[in-house]
């Protein structure tokens, strides 16, 4: 490593001004809102892999969505209630799938809301926790199917 | 005589602006010249664009600036589904803006002659790329020897697109804006297609670029800002970034005519002398004895630009560290755009990805895979090899999957500190090469080959060096992302 690119990474590293991010500016393939990054409390970040690609989008909302872009089958790591425990959700042959006792939440209304309030969860129970947290008063679980049915009416709408 | 050195005196402008002479300059001969043919496809496209500038100037000083989001843009359309074979004579499809604008349209060829030019001399075979960057510096000097040429210095954009007319016209004719701006994508993006690539490698990453340029860049109502050539084309922008600069330069001019043309409550007259204004503003001769690099800022000789960026001016908002760029956000652009390390000059300059129409300046091949493995849709990566004469060309079908260009190609890839990411991740043309590199290294004489698809299952997803520049869109909610 010559010394600029050490005095680079000792001063980013030390540096306040910035903040961690993904490769680049990140922004949702479909809703084009930015990224929301994991905290040290909640991972947000959904993460689509299919070959040998890659990507994220801002919500599990959105990457349903826009799996229609996708000719390949797909493994979706889509942040649950627990840090560092994503719920799996796999496309297969065009098929959803998802592990047994799965719910999401759907209540967002505009997309700047989509991460909050667009998510999937390994129980019950993490839901009915994550919905009195954020005061989502009447907000209900949905399964797999009901999700995906939803997801496949018209957009929401604007940002 | 005298009237004419009191019209000098008077007005802000070179006085063969006011000559109504049809005095033309052409290609200077050359043995390269019409090389562009050999990509037949780009050559068509390259020759649709000037017919496209054509047809809506025609329109605006015809005064049929209402039809041109309609019937003007649906011509337009069809002649890029339709391109000439042959360069189309402008003056032919736009007497009446000929008339009334020749001297402008001398400007605007001499640097479209460059344009073409470049690409001539990049495509030609049988001469090296040391022979060819010798001919480009000497298109250079022929170029700007004449009162036609546009500056070489950086020009501050902001202050360029600040005119009291400025934004007139992509605000109310978008769809035809759009068509202009994304000509000036193909315009400046095929640059690095070509640079230091053998011209048996360059047609075939024309059809990831036709599919990027005929189905999106075409058609991209939502851009902030026109592309920008050291956007495009940053190691063109490098090697040239006075020619780089003088085809962003002409490009503001061509913005700054259609918002001149386009804009109410103008006269005729007065047109004409914005008109004037805006190519003495942009012309070699009015900046002859000021240098790269400095100038009072904001001003018509701020000729300041960012760190590592010598072919490209100030952009809004923009300081020496960081410039906006849309879709891509704040942009340090002497850092690796996946690792945020500074770049690299010499051999191991690192590479380049090209994704969803934006290219960007990365250390090493893993950085340009992971990079491109985030973006979807195709992508193009441009690396360095162990040969400085052979560079990497990998395609990516839209799962990622990768064809190079060299079949033997070669990767090391001994994952550690991204500070160090050029030293453990390179590409070399054969294993033969790699075993050459390891047999010298005692760091990385143990690490395993990896061929191409070895090489692209790997991923090692965020650098925890990255980071943001956290700073707002300078265009405010003119960048619709």
């Amino acid at each position: 490593m010559n010394t600029f690119a050490k005095l680079a990474l000792v001063s980013s590293l030390t540096l306040g001004i910035v903040t961690m991010a993904s490769a680049h500016e990140g922004e949702c393939p479909y809703c084009k809102l930015k990224l929301v990054q994991n905290t040290k409390d909640q991972d947000n970040e959904v993460v689509v892999k299919f070959g040998n690609k890659r990507i994220e989008y801002r919500c599990v909302w959105c990457v349903v969505k826009d799996a229609g872009r996708y000719k390949n089958d797909l493994v979706v790591y889509a942040p649950s209630e627990k840090v560092g425990e994503p719920v799996v959700l796999k496309r297969t042959d065009g098929k959803w799938s998802a592990p047994a006792n799965t719910v999401f939440l759907n209540t967002f209304k505009k997309h700047v809301d989509c991460c909050a309030q667009a998510r999937a969860f390994a129980t019950k129970d993490g839901f009915d926790k994550y919905v009195a947290a954020q005061k989502l008063d009447g907000a209900k679980p949905y399964s797999l199917d009901e999700f995906v049915t939803m997801v496949a009416k018209p957009d929401k709408g604007g940002q | 005589m005298i009237f004419a050195l009191l019209l000098a005196q008077q007005n802000p402008w070179p006085v063969w602006l006011d000559s109504p002479t049809a005095d033309r300059l052409f290609y200077k001969s050359a043995p390269y010249n019409w090389n562009i043919d050999r990509i037949p496809a780009f050559a068509r496209d390259m020759y649709a664009t000037g017919v496209g500038h054509a047809m809506a100037y025609e329109a605006l000083v015809r005064g049929q600036a209402a039809t041109l989001e309609t019937k003007t843009f649906r011509d337009i359309d069809w002649v890029l589904h339709h391109p000439p074979k042959f360069p189309v004579d402008e003056g032919a499809i736009s007497p009446t803006f000929g008339r009334r604008y020749g001297a402008l349209e001398k400007v605007f060829d001499w640097a479209h002659t460059l344009h073409f030019q470049v690409i001539d001399v990049f495509m030609h075979p049988g001469w090296t790329d040391q022979q060819k960057e010798q001919e480009v510096d000497r298109l250079w000097v022929n170029y700007k020897s004449q009162p036609y040429a546009i500056t070489g210095l950086p020009m501050n954009m902001e202050l360029l697109d600040s005119q009291p007319y400025s934004g007139y016209f992509r605000s109310h004719y978008p769809k035809v804006n759009a068509l202009f701006w994304g000509y000036h994508w193909l315009q400046t993006v095929n640059y690095d297609m070509l640079f230091r690539v053998s011209t048996k490698d360059q047609a075939s990453q024309y059809p990831f670029v036709f599919d990027q340029y005929h189905k999106t860049e075409l058609y991209k109502t939502d851009r902030p800002f026109m592309p920008m050539t050291a956007e495009q084309s940053p190691r063109f922008a490098k090697r040239f970034p006075e020619i780089a600069n003088s085809f962003d330069n002409l490009h503001m001019l061509h913005d700054n005519v259609n918002d001149i043309l386009a804009s109410p409550g103008m006269s005729n007259l007065e047109r004409d002398r914005q008109v004037k204004i805006a190519i003495a503003r942009v012309l070699e001769s009015q900046h002859a004895t000021e240098f790269s690099g400095g100038g009072e800022p904001k001003t018509l000789h701020d000729h300041r630009h960012p760190d590592g960026l010598p072919g490209m001016g100030m952009m809004k908002g923009a300081d020496e560290h960081s410039m906006y760029m849309a879709g891509m956000g704040w942009m340090d652009m002497a850092t690796c755009s996946h690792c945020s390390i500074p770049l690299n000059d010499g051999p191991l300059w690192g590479a380049t990805v090209s994704a969803d129409g934006w290219t960007m300046s990365v250390r090493c091949p893993m950085c340009a895979r992971d990079m491109a493995s985030e973006t979807p849709g195709r992508a193009i990566i441009r690396a360095a090899t162990e040969d400085p004469n052979r560079v990497l060309i990998l395609i990516s079908d839209d799962e990622g999957n990768w064809t190079s260009n060299i079949p033997g190609v070669m990767f090391l890839e001994k994952f550690g500190e991204h500070p160090s990411c050029s030293e453990w991740s390179r590409a070399f043309t054969s294993l033969e090469a790699l075993k050459r590199f390891q047999s010298t290294s005692a760091e990385y004489k143990d690490a395993t080959p990896l061929n191409l698809v070895e090489w692209s299952k790997l991923n090692h997803g965020k650098p925890d060096t990255y980071r943001r520049i956290d700073k707002p869109n300078p265009y405010g909610n003119g960048d619709a992302r």
